[in-house]
């Protein structure tokens, strides 16, 4: 009954949200903000693409550099040594990055906590090193751009930014609303089960192993569509852009900041992250080195000692007070 | 050709010293505080940087710096773990990752900000000197280095086996609850284990200074070898660590030496990958928790 009710105030507010968000490019003209919602749109996919596996089940990667790059490679590659559109390669790159996920994961998954951490970040370097030394078939350290088509909306090339943000809207709202089929699904309980304990989820019969391939597979896949969509937004790859590691930090820090394990996590702490980073860098310019993740580094660590549920948590907190109810512990 | 491999087993080994000390910490902190620390490397980079302004403001040479570098990350991992790892020890992974991880980030960056991403070099009396043993080459400096860290490594041993306090941290180790009933602190105990284990990374990165630059990533080249080395070498096991650093150093060199300059990583990284496919436990055996 409850449920019921809530859905359809929910559903209200997602529509207006929508809404909003399909107009803000026709009210918004300058480039640099699109470009600014764009990044905030990318980043918030790929935290969502991490959270999955990262948030709900706690399985602590900082390797997803690995299927952005193998995304992004698979469907450049595709496009110029034959021609064919990336949007076809961005699936293509999508079953590369869960066919590399199955050997990766069954390496790592035989560690937990830290040492499964330092396992991802290992295979997603090691990756990177492959592309970098292996120059024949993707052209090493200097990497290449990509041909600029002019207006090739088949090709994924577009004139406007105002496209190339409808495209990674559309992402997030893929990725959204496959967290929240998965959320609401024996999948979400079981993954939810082995993120709190992965011994007593295995003792009352979670198929550990089995669900944790399967959303590394679901993970990875999401990810890969993010290294494509980037590389055509850019125009240009190289090992060190596509496997670099603070696409790992960043899909891993939203995802803390906004809220670990919840649907709207990710989006929330991509928007405080981006935000707080596009400020410093109108403050200071972009001079000095180090300032942006000086400060997301002190922004994790308040977090993490004071509120480590996140943005989310602090939000249903303020609303059940506002409503007067002790708020729900998980 | 045996020339060539024993000029390469030494080179290894003499490196491996060093990884063994940033090894030892890292193997340590699990051991005792169960906590796997990211910003391991970071602290080599901070001991680093002490001996080259010591060195660059006052003349000081590193050696003598060490007597500076250890004591301060000494207290700095007291105060590390008293103010920040304390209150995230718990049941939750999640929280302890992070924590040391943003601690990495942000310690590399200041550095980033503060001293530029400039390479920064000590050139003391020794650092081109060499003693030639047959055909064989040995840098002084990485010598003294060496023989530096495995003398740290045996105090640490003596310590942990002969004194109360060294006892008390083995005892933790080994079952905390049941420590605290005989009367342990576990918070003492475990500031001293970060003190220790960062003193040690201080010391590594003074002892590098006479051969090695100074960056603010400088730190990741080791923290990397290190986890390897403590997977290797069977997670919170001292000796472990050593003998698996030292292999590491010998593996990285013989890769250098016959696979190309930059295939030292991509041998580590074999290594890494290797281990977890077929051992995961260690050489030591254990569980791999």
């Amino acid at each position: 009954m409850i449920m019921e009710r809530l859905r359809a105030s929910t559903l209200l507010w997602l529509a207006i949200a929508m809404a909003v968000l399909l107009a803000l490019p026709l009210v918004v003209k300058s480039s640099f903000a699109i470009d600014i919602f764009i990044r905030i749109l990318l980043f918030s996919f790929i935290g969502v693409a991490w959270n999955l596996m990262g948030g709900y089940a706690k399985q602590l990667s900082l390797g997803h550099a690995a299927y952005f790059g193998l995304g992004a490679y698979t469907s450049t590659i595709l496009q110029i040594d034959f021609g064919i559109s990336p949007w076809i390669g961005m699936i293509a790159g999508g079953g590369v990055a869960m066919l590399a996920s199955l050997p990766i994961g069954w390496l790592c998954f035989r560690l937990r906590g830290p040492y499964f951490t330092i396992a991802t970040i290992a295979t997603a370097q090691a990756l990177m090193l492959i592309f970098l030394k292996f120059r024949d078939f993707a052209w090493g350290a200097e990497g290449t751009t990509i041909p600029n088509l002019g207006s090739a909306p088949l090709m994924m090339q577009f004139e406007t930014k105002a496209s190339y943000y409808y495209v990674v809207l559309g992402l997030l709202v893929v990725g959204l609303a496959i967290t929240s089929l998965i959320e609401r699904s024996w999948m979400g309980y079981y993954l939810v089960a082995i993120g709190e304990d992965e011994d007593a989820a295995e003792a009352i019969g979670v198929n550990a192993p089995r669900i944790k391939r399967d959303i590394y597979l679901i993970s990875s896949f999401l990810t890969a569509l993010a290294g494509t969509f980037y590389t055509q937004y850019i125009y240009f790859i190289d090992p060190a852009t596509a496997f670099s590691f603070s696409i790992s930090i960043e899909a891993a820090l939203v995802s803390i900041v906004g809220g670990i394990g919840t649907l709207w996590g990710p989006v929330i702490g991509t928007v405080l992250l981006e935000t707080t980073s596009t400020l410093l860098q109108s403050w200071l310019g972009n001079t000095i080195g180090g300032v942006q993740l000086t400060v997301y580094a002190l922004i994790l660590m308040a977090v993490i000692l004071w509120r480590p549920t996140g943005l989310m948590g602090m939000i249903s907190e303020a609303y059940q007070r506002y409503i007067g109810r002790k708020p729900a512990h998980a | 050709m045996l020339e060539t491999v024993a000029q390469a087993v030494i080179n290894g080994l003499l490196i491996g010293g060093i990884y063994a000390l940033v090894s030892i910490g890292v193997t340590l902190i699990f051991g005792v505080v169960k906590v796997v620390n990211f910003a391991q490397g970071e602290f080599v980079m901070i001991g680093m940087y002490i001996s080259f302004f010591l060195a660059n403001q006052f003349g000081i040479d590193p050696l003598v710096s060490l007597a500076v570098s250890i004591p301060v990350l000494f207290v700095v991992g007291v105060l590390i773990q008293h103010f920040l790892i304390r209150r995230v020890l718990g049941p939750n992974d999640m929280p302890q990752i992070f924590l040391t991880f943003a601690l990495s980030l942000l310690l590399l960056n200041l550095a980033l900000m503060l001293f530029t991403a400039n390479y920064r070099t000590v050139h003391t009396s020794y650092s081109d000197e060499a003693f030639h043993i047959g055909g064989l080459y040995i840098p002084e400096a990485k010598l003294i280095a060496f023989v530096v860290a495995m003398a740290l490594s045996g105090a640490l041993w003596v310590f942990l086996h002969t004194t109360d306090l060294g006892k008390a941290m083995r005892a933790a180790a080994q079952n905390r609850d049941v420590a605290t009933l005989m009367g342990i602190n576990p918070n003492r105990v475990f500031c001293v284990a970060l003190g220790i284990a960062l003193a040690l990374a201080g010391a590594a990165g003074s002892l590098l200074m006479p051969f090695y630059s100074a960056y603010p990533f400088v730190g990741q080249v080791f923290v990397l070898m290190a986890f390897v080395a403590v997977v290797l070498g069977t997670l919170g096991n001292v000796i472990g660590a050593l003998i698996a650093s030292l292999m590491m150093g010998v593996a990285e060199s013989l890769g250098i030496q016959f696979v190309g300059a930059d295939s030292g990583l991509i041998v580590v990284f074999a290594m890494l990958l290797l281990t977890l496919a077929f051992k995961p436990t260690g050489l030591g055996g254990g569980r791999a928790r």
